[in-house]
């Protein structure tokens, strides 16, 4: 991953890796609107105060992400867990991916598989595949140790192959 | 990895995450426009709607300039009566100086100044407990006998305790 102090614009370094912190901060907030709140956050500490320190930036960003998204937690309660439920039921959730033309449906296919993995290993998964972080820091963003986090993502891949099977992988 | 997972991961790998709003990227803009903006870095819509949460982005940079100034500066020379501290909880035992000339503890104070009750959480065990954060300036305090000049180090502690609804 290239250096953030070196760029002289925020606006190049979030176009290449909002996207991604954006998915990974979805793992931890109820919404959309929720996702965007942390990750503003997180990133605009980050550029200010914490792109000059020694370490992998994007583990930096992900780490202050999902601890805004702890205390964004603690302090919401105003939502139900009925309200949550009910929007979870009523498929409205907001794409987590950019869905092209072309292979529109295989993408929500995925995507609805994704949703559908426990929580503990959708949360390895996507901070491994699109976070692009390794198995060490992921065990230290979740308190975890790295053989845990591996096992996770293992059993996370077996059960969305099982999920899309009947569609591509078999 | 299992090599069985390769396709799998790479058609993942393929996918990419939506692109943030434009409303996101407008926020952003706004915050970071200028290099000395307001140091509260939280979204501007929970800073409207918590006003109790944005004092504790004031309390905890005090607390840490307390840090600084008392580690740092805080050396004078009046006569100091460690019987005025607030709570005195512990007295540090004095060490003897063959020269005569350097510092000695003489106290310690520790001062609570806030307690959050966090909420109930739920133990690995099963029972329901209470989270609750009880936040302190602890005050140590030197004094050279010599020339009664005083140094004091106040440090910020937060205490977290999980009790159990029992006890309550």
């Amino acid at each position: 991953m290239e250096d953030p102090a070196n760029h002289d614009s925020w606006r190049q370094w979030f176009h290449q890796h909002g996207p991604r912190l954006l998915l990974c901060a979805c793992l931890w907030t109820r919404s959309q609107a929720d996702a965007a709140d942390v990750v503003q956050e997180a990133f605009v500490r980050f550029w200010r105060h914490q792109r000059q320190l020694a370490g992998e930036p994007q583990a930096l960003v992900i780490t202050s992400i999902r601890r805004a998204a702890v205390d964004l937690s603690r302090r919401e309660d105003r939502r139900t867990v009925r309200e949550q439920q009910a929007e979870e039921m009523s498929g409205n959730m907001a794409p987590l991916f950019e869905t092209a033309v072309e292979d529109r449906e295989r993408i929500l296919v995925v995507e609805t598989a994704l949703r559908r993995l426990p929580s503990e290993q959708r949360e390895v998964l996507v901070l491994k595949i699109w976070g692009e972080l390794t198995f060490e820091q992921i065990a230290g963003q979740l308190a975890i140790s790295p053989n845990t986090a591996a096992s996770r993502y293992r059993y996370g891949l077996a059960a969305l192959r099982k999920d899309l099977t009947p569609l591509c992988h078999g | 990895m299992d090599d069985s997972f390769q396709d799998l991961e790479a058609e993942l790998k393929r996918l990419r995450p939506r692109t943030p709003s434009a409303g996101l990227l407008s926020r952003l803009e706004r915050e970071l426009a200028g290099p000395d903006a307001a140091t509260d870095t939280r979204p501007s819509r929970e800073r409207r709607s918590t006003p109790v949460g944005t004092l504790r982005w004031v309390v905890w940079p005090a607390a840490a300039a307390l840090v600084v100034l008392g580690g740092i500066a805080v050396v004078y020379r009046s006569p100091v009566d460690a019987t005025r501290s607030p709570a005195p909880f512990a007295q540090v035992a004095a060490s003897e100086d063959p020269a005569g000339a350097s510092f000695k503890p003489v106290g310690a104070t520790k001062f609570l100044y806030e307690t959050l009750d966090e909420g109930p959480v739920m133990l690995s065990d099963g029972l329901p407990a209470r989270r609750v954060c009880n936040r302190y300036v602890d005050t140590y305090t030197w004094r050279n006998p010599r020339t009664r000049a005083s140094v004091q180090w106040i440090v910020p502690r937060a205490e977290v305790r999980v009790v159990p609804v029992e006890a309550f």
